[in-house]
């Protein structure tokens, strides 16, 4: 009896850390990263790097506010910024002044994610209430560079000038740093999948859903295809929606929020004829806690309880 | 005494806008200059005054049944002389509060004081009132209106301060971010009074505390 060890749940665990999910998810971003500065220049590895640091200095700053001691701040230390900064990063246009990374990085760490709690507590996704944030804010200044290589690719009507293989590969395409590069964008999300961060059945739907409602929108099915590859939307679908903090815990609930998330987006496309990706998650991050509430997980066998008056006729048999 | 305790009341302690958050309405829309609080906050003033003199004054005449459309009709005659006296002389602040200048009818703030306060004090005590919680309901929403003109347009009462500015605090959503912020700030500096008033009590309670740990 002595050999026994007694502990309370969980006795196996998994591998999974959020630090290490969150390397992986800055691997996964690499290739987009690179291509985006490959095709845009040093001014966009600049605003790569502003909002980079200015995320982590944000969170190092606000930690220190809060008197942790630096020990602390470097063990506990989780890179969940180092992704958003990044993902700000490659959100913006090259040319944004020098200044918008700085400011969306600090408004999304420190108001999006520190003052609800940190990690893990943030009602919406910090990157994108950091894009968001600054559109609204310098919609002119951080929408200059988009539009610098030729047209802004995410009009599907525009889109017509270039091929599909163009659209693919982010030649020639507009748009902000990291999201012209398709086949990188894939070839990141296929890594994730590989590693187990995310379900490869999520983005799908989403960008599925989005092409299947602007073709239905517009009834021209000749759409779906450059709609689907321009634009935000791969880099939302892959990076972006699914933010574990901001998607429904179920997998009902997932699909759920997807499909809603491509109609929504699907929508806003067709009628305003713009780029409305970031506005479409940042409405849907509102409703997870709704979705949650309503779809609930079954426990582990779990059986329906009988109605009463079934229950009754079995007694008197 | 009294008197000190009604001003500190309207203008701290409960102020309309950032303690009892009343009249958020007019406070989201039109703080986007600080002008427009000057303008507001006067206008909330006379008329708070004006229906909190006569509502004291009428309060055991009003039967409580139909006190609340009594208290609109008195607001609401206040409401259109204040509108009128606008237009005629200062039509550049009526312009710019547009359609808020009417709805203080139903301001919150104006029918909570006649309700919490004019109706259960005397004349000049709800007058004071009037006064102070429309001079707090000033003061917040005219800080609010500097603080998002500042960094929304970069100027200050309209004239220019910085070139830099950041259009997130202009707009409704840097509306609610901003009256968070005040909130919040608003209730780090009246714990901070509070407690200082309760400080030789809360200093020497944990003291004790410690000897007691200590001993044991």
């Amino acid at each position: 009896m002595e050999k026994l060890l007694i502990s309370n749940t969980p006795h196996v665990r998994g591998k999974a850390t959020t630090r290490r999910i969150m390397i992986d998810v800055m691997i996964a971003l690499l290739p987009a990263t690179v291509a985006g500065i490959v095709f845009f220049g040093w001014r966009a590895a600049l605003t790569i790097v502003l909002a980079l640091i200015s995320a982590v200095a944000s969170e190092v700053v606000f930690r220190l506010v809060k008197k942790e001691s630096v020990k602390s701040i470097i063990k506990k230390y989780d890179f969940t910024s180092s992704v958003t900064g990044l993902l700000l990063g490659i959100n913006l246009g090259s040319q944004s002044p020098w200044y918008t990374p700085i400011l969306g990085s600090v408004f999304a760490i420190i108001v999006v994610k520190m003052l609800f709690g940190g990690t893990g507590k943030n009602f919406v996704n910090p990157a994108i209430c950091g894009r968001v944030f600054l559109v609204m804010s310098f919609g002119a200044a951080v929408g200059s560079g988009w539009l610098e290589p030729s047209i802004p690719a995410f009009l599907p009507t525009e889109s017509g000038n270039l091929s599909l293989l163009d659209l693919l590969i982010g030649t020639g395409v507009a748009g902000s740093i990291g999201e012209t590069s398709k086949i990188c964008l894939i070839i990141g999300g296929i890594y994730l999948v590989v590693r187990g961060v995310i379900d490869w059945k999520y983005p799908t739907i989403y960008i599925l859903v989005t092409g299947l409602t602007l073709s239905i929108f517009k009834l021209d099915f000749s759409l779906f295809l450059p709609s689907i590859l321009s634009g935000g939307l791969v880099l939302g679908a892959i990076f972006m929606a699914t933010d574990y903090v901001t998607t429904p815990n179920t997998m009902t609930g997932n699909i759920v929020y997807f499909t809603a998330l491509g109609i929504l987006t699907g929508i806003f496309r067709a009628v305003s004829g713009g780029e409305a990706v970031s506005y479409c998650i940042l409405l849907m991050n509102f409703t997870v806690p709704l979705i949650d509430r309503f779809i609930v997980p079954k426990p582990f066998g779990y059986i329906k309880p009988e109605k009463p008056k079934a229950a009754k006729e079995g007694k008197n048999g | 005494m009294k008197a000190k305790d009604i001003a500190l009341n309207g203008l701290f302690r409960q102020n309309p806008t950032l303690k009892l958050v009343l009249g958020t309405c007019p406070t989201l829309a039109l703080t986007t200059l600080a002008m427009n609080g000057i303008g507001m906050g006067l206008a909330v003033t006379f008329v708070l005054t004006c229906s909190n003199i006569i509502i004291s004054l009428l309060r055991n005449v009003i039967p409580s049944k139909v006190r609340i459309p009594a208290y609109i009709l008195i607001i609401a005659t206040f409401v259109t002389v204040i509108r009128m006296v606008l237009n005629k002389f200062l039509p550049d602040i009526a312009a710019s509060l547009g359609t808020y200048l009417p709805l203080i009818v139903v301001n919150c703030i104006i029918l909570g004081r006649a309700e919490a306060f004019a109706s259960k004090n005397p004349v000049l005590a709800s007058c004071l009132d009037g006064i102070f919680m429309g001079l707090g309901f000033m003061a917040a929403l005219t800080l609010m209106g500097a603080f998002r003109e500042f960094f929304g347009s970069g100027t200050l009462f309209g004239l220019k301060v910085m070139d830099f500015s950041i259009g997130f605090f202009v707009q409704p959503a840097g509306a609610l971010f901003t009256y968070a912020v005040f909130i919040a700030l608003y209730s780090l500096i009246f714990m901070a009074v509070t407690n200082r008033k309760k400080a030789p009590k809360t200093q020497t309670a944990p003291t004790t505390e410690k000897e007691v740990n200590g001993n044991a």
